[in-house]
């Protein structure tokens, strides 16, 4: 009698824990379609990509491993590349940080017009990448660009911006920081959550305001830093819009119409940042099966960073009793 | 923040200067002379794209109106603006037009050995139309390893324009023939402002400016892109070494950095503001379609065309320089080939449609009969340019699997020693080489050399 | 966020209540000023750019490329030719659609997925969720050609539709939003709804969405302004069809092949902000909110 139960009991488990599946299996449906079509689908692709020479016009034809041993031994322009985003994220990251941090910090302590001045701040994040990069480019002409204008005026130097090699990636870091206003709002915010018991006992105990921002603060919003670090990262590695637009504006004149020649990485390759050279290689210089194998490369390193930042961060981030995961 | 990570692949980078329209050129049905299908076949509809825009598509309509007018059965849609990148992608998307026009003959090599463009010796030969009625370079230019994919529509010269009053007002006559008088004459006419800033410059060698590219300049050296062997000779043709310390010499003395100040406040090179038509160049390296523009706007100046000086120990070549065309052929997706052969072979081998287009656009027509033909009424200062187009020695830049692979990395290796950023000439020249060589190969989809 | 409740607190109440001496005060003033100077500079610095661009909006192409910081006359003519040269309106048009179909697909799609990641149980979710975070870490460059390829087979090539249909499958920063704060649910809430015999679906529609209304205001926001600034989405998909192209596409060409004018195109560039900006200031508080949560919950 009690077996028949038990069982029965067993049976209904079972058809509740299949439902449950059931149930999970639809919601995730969504996702679960898109991730094979738009991730798992193309990621294998173009792997298989990158064993081929495929210039997009005609099929694919298996080369093996030349497209990897092209990459790693003989192109040389991978390094420069390599080496300009890696300059790019070692200088971006931190100022981007810094600049949302320190603006963020002094707007937590501000007591007027805060509004206004987080409207301020957070209008040039709005601003579309490409326009942001015309208005920029413009404003930083070297002879008629507001900017030089001004520092002539004032007698300062006036540099070349992005027509100088040594300027041009300065230049896309400032940029970059104009443009800083998402991750500064999201320090705000959680600068603005700091408890101010912690505050409060750590000036009893004698903390001036450089200590309480070292052992309070920081520790404090460290997962924010964390997350501002490794999207910053993930942004650089994947760097592409405003460079293109502006080495192919300030570089160029409409000559590249009628040469096919563009400018990509003007001046002398500053600005060729390893996504350039991806597409150069894919979309100009039809080694699609080329650009393949580096864009593989590109996720790999991709993961290991990521992990490696995450990873080291056990060592500095803080989570104040975060939620169950 | 959130999807910064753009998306950053465009297969249509028309952001870029590429020919990208203002919007304003996509087709309206070209000037219909004819009343439709008065006889002879299905009426059949072709699209033909075209990098032309504004005045020079209208000229380009006009000549297809005149096909269209002979062809009753045959209508065409003009679409104007295009670039490469467009094409290419079209030939993926399935939507590509029935003929294609290109400005640059630099992706010859990626169309014809992957069939994207359609093989043309079948219908020439039906056509029994030889392709020596080209001259050599724009036939070079349009076929790649034995394929011939494409035909010459117009071809580019570039020569030396030169501002006459200027050189009244110096004291100089004529146009230099040698490039120590270049050198000379670019120093005499250029003016500086009170603050030292330049104002006027005589030459601007600067590679990435307007016209400027070693392949325009290269050829007063004679120099050569590929040996006999054909590997990348930057380091064996001593013209390119030449040609660099030449550059150079001429940009320390104006200073590389007031240079580059000068051209940033220069015009854009298609704009009315162009520098050497509001003076602020004496001279400059151009095509010749420059001298459609000026008339367009700035018919006043006083200038002469000339061919580029040359290498003071290569006199022999004064009077070559430096060629590249416009290339038409067939998108392998067209549906009505036959009739896409009959536009492109009216378009290309016709010598009243290429008088009427060399006429209107002022660039070079493109078949021995038509250079000679009496329709063509030219300006004396376009005339040079045929001439140097005929001259045996004029040069025109390898075609490669890789597009302009070549072009861009010397280029960029250009730009850097122009800046004074490369100690090692011959180095530089020798691993500009290997680079060119291994992308080519990387790129033909070989092993690696 | 937890409070740490000190004694101390307590205990140190009256204390701050009286008024610091003199010298304190007065450096606490001097810091204060030191820090509005310092912020008043910065957003000048933050403001300049935009002020120029406005400026030179309203210049004459000429003056545009002089050393001219001011324009004189004024040209607000400038902002009438923009649209004379460049269908904006049908430009507007296409974005809306495109953000708004997308916006709402990728709601319908991602709330469920969201919901399943955070507060259904089941082996393996913490998996998947790392699986979603690495599809958000993935290079655009590593799948953009192939899923080209696919869609210029299926003939949607021209349209905007590429763009939009993915989002009927989820999109990964938004499942991610949206269960991390589906997180902070409590449970006793899920929990009465299914003892009184609410299946899921029900709970996640009738209770789950209404508790999560900021959230999904801030990550339907989100959406929608990334496909507003979206280019090279538009641009492959649509380069070659002009009537489809979107504002940001639509700006980016607004150069003709012959020269930028910059007076216009930093018109157009205003014009092409200024929904956005009007946008953030009806609905700052959405942002605010919604940006946080990005951040702060991670």
């Amino acid at each position: 009698m009690s077996r028949d139960l038990a069982a029965e009991r067993a049976r209904a488990r079972r058809r509740a824990a299949w439902k449950r599946r059931g149930l999970v299996l639809g919601f995730m449906s969504p996702w679960l379609a898109g991730f094979t079509v738009f991730f798992g689908y193309p990621l294998l692709a173009t792997a298989y990509y990158s064993f081929t020479h495929y210039d997009l016009l005609s099929s694919p034809r298996w080369v093996g491993l030349a497209n990897y041993e092209y990459l790693f031994e003989t192109d040389g322009r991978i390094w420069p590349s390599v080496a300009n985003t890696l300059w790019l994220i070692a200088v971006a990251v931190p100022l981007n940080v810094l600049f949302a941090f320190g603006i963020a910090l002094m707007l937590s302590r501000a007591r007027r017009g805060v509004g206004f001045f987080r409207t301020v701040f957070y209008l040039p994040a709005l601003v579309p990448p490409v326009a942001a990069t015309l208005g920029f480019v413009y404003l930083l002409n070297p002879a008629t660009g507001p900017v030089n204008i001004v520092l002539r005026a004032l007698g300062l130097p006036d540099p070349l911006w992005f027509d100088s090699p040594t300027w041009s990636k300065p230049s896309l870091v400032l940029l970059g920081i104009w443009g800083v206003g998402n991750m500064m709002i999201i320090f705000l915010a959680a600068i603005v959550d700091v408890p101010r018991q912690l505050y409060e006992s750590a000036s009893l105990d004698g903390a001036g305001p450089l200590r309480r921002l070292r052992y309070v603060t920081l520790p404090s919003i460290s997962p924010v830093i964390l997350f501002a670090v490794v999207i910053g990262v993930i942004e650089g590695l994947q760097y592409f819009t405003q460079a293109y637009v502006a080495s192919t504006i300030a570089g160029g004149s409409a000559a590249a119409a009628t040469e096919g020649a563009n400018s990509l990485g003007y001046p002398g390759d500053s600005t060729l940042f390893y996504p350039i050279l991806l597409y150069q290689q894919g979309f100009r210089y039809f080694n699609m099966g080329y650009a393949s194998a580096m864009a593989m490369l590109l996720l790999v390193v991709s993961f290991v960073v990521t992990a490696l930042i995450v990873r080291n961060s056990r060592r500095w981030v803080h989570y104040q009793g975060a939620p169950a995961r | 923040m959130r999807r910064a990570m753009a998306i950053s692949i465009a297969v249509l980078a028309t952001l870029a200067l590429g020919a990208c329209g203002g919007g304003d050129d996509s087709s309206k049905d070209t000037a219909n002379q004819g009343s439709p299908s008065s006889g002879g076949g299905e009426p059949v509809d072709l699209t033909f794209w075209t990098g032309f825009t504004q005045r020079e598509l209208k000229v380009i309509k006009k000549v297809v109106g005149e096909f269209e007018s002979a062809h009753p059965n045959i209508h065409v849609k003009v679409v104007g603006g295009i670039d490469d990148d467009k094409i290419i992608a079209s030939i993926r998307g399935g939507n590509a037009p029935d003929v294609a026009h290109s400005f640059t003959s630099d992706n010859t090599g990626a169309f014809c050995p992957s069939g994207a463009w359609i093989d043309l010796a079948p219908y020439m030969q039906r056509d029994g139309i030889s392709d020596d009625i080209f001259p050599e370079a724009p036939r070079n230019y349009t076929q790649f390893e034995g394929k011939r994919c494409a035909l010459p529509m117009l071809a580019d010269v570039y020569g030396l324009y030169y501002n006459q009053a200027m050189f009244d007002k110096a004291g100089l006559s004529g146009p230099p023939k040698t490039m120590s008088e270049l050198m000379e004459y670019a120093k005499k006419l250029t003016v500086r402002n009170s603050d030292g800033s330049l104002k006027v410059v005589g030459i601007d060698p600067m590679d990435g400016f307007y016209e400027n590219a070693a392949a325009h300049w290269g050829p007063s050296w004679g120099a050569d892109w590929i040996d006999e062997s054909g590997k990348s000779s930057f380091a064996s043709d001593p013209g390119w070494a030449e040609m660099l310390q030449w550059q150079k010499e001429l940009i320390d003395f104006y200073g590389h950095e007031d240079l580059v100040r000068w051209q940033a406040a220069a015009g854009d090179e298609f704009s009315p503001s162009n520098a050497f038509e509001r003076e602020k160049a004496a001279m400059n390296l151009d095509g010749e379609w420059r001298v459609a523009f000026i008339n367009d706007e700035t018919p006043d100046l006083e200038y002469g065309t000339a061919p580029m000086p040359v290498d003071d120990d290569q006199p022999d070549l004064y009077g070559s320089g430096y060629t590249t065309g416009n290339i038409v052929g067939i998108p392998k997706t067209s549906e009505d080939q036959d009739e896409a052969w009959e536009l492109l072979k009216y378009l290309t081998t016709d010598d009243h449609a290429l008088a009427a287009l060399a006429n209107g656009i002022l660039n070079v027509p493109t078949t021995k009969t038509s250079l000679e033909s009496d329709e063509l009424d030219l300006d004396p200062k376009f005339r040079v340019f045929l001439d140097i187009f005929a001259h045996p020695e004029t040069r025109t830049t390898p075609i490669t699997v890789a597009g302009s692979a070549n072009q861009e990395i010397f280029d960029a290796f250009v730009t850097k020693y122009q800046s004074g950023k490369v100690d090692d000439l011959q180095g530089g020249l020798a691993e500009a080489d290997e680079q060119v060589d291994a992308q080519l190969a990387n790129a033909g989809g070989g092993d690696v050399p | 966020m937890t409070t740490a409740a000190t004694p101390l607190a307590a205990a140190a109440a009256p204390v701050a209540r009286r008024r610091p001496p003199r010298p304190v005060r007065r450096r606490r003033a001097l810091m204060a000023i030191a820090e509005h100077s310092l912020l008043i500079a910065a957003a000048i610095a933050f403001l300049a750019p935009l002020v120029f661009i406005a400026l030179t909006s309203l210049m004459t192409d000429d003056q545009a490329l002089s050393p001219d910081l001011w324009p004189h006359p004024a040209q607000w003519d400038n902002f009438a030719e923009v649209f004379r040269q460049a269908p904006l309106a049908r430009y507007a048009l296409n974005t809306f659609i495109y953000a708004g179909l997308a916006t709402v697909f990728m709601l319908v799609s991602s709330i469920p997925v969201a919901y399943a990641l955070a507060r259904l149980r089941w082996r393996g979710r913490h998996a998947v969720f790392l699986i979603v975070l690495v599809a958000m870490m993935l290079p655009p460059q590593v799948t953009v050609v192939p899923v080209y390829v696919m869609w210029a087979k299926l003939h949607l090539v021209g349209s905007l539709w590429p763009l939009i249909l993915p989002n009927l499958l989820g999109d990964a920063f938004s499942i991610f939003l949206l269960r991390q704060f589906f997180l902070t649910i409590p449970e006793e809430y899920l929990d009465a709804a299914r003892v009184d015999g609410c299946g899921e679906l029900r709970i996640l529609t009738t209770v789950v969405v209404r508790l999560a209304k900021p959230a999904i205001a801030a990550v339907g926001l989100f959406m929608f302004l990334y496909c507003f600034n979206d280019f090279f989405g538009p641009l492959l998909y649509t380069g070659e069809s002009p009537e489809h192209w979107t504002v940001a596409v639509g700006l980016a060409q607004f150069r003709t092949l012959y020269q930028v004018h910059w007076n216009l195109t930093m018109a157009a560039t205003l014009l092409v902000i200024a929904p956005v900006i009007v946008l953030f200031f009806l609905a700052q508080r959405v942002f605010v909110e919604g940006v946080t949560l990005t951040g702060v919950k991670g």
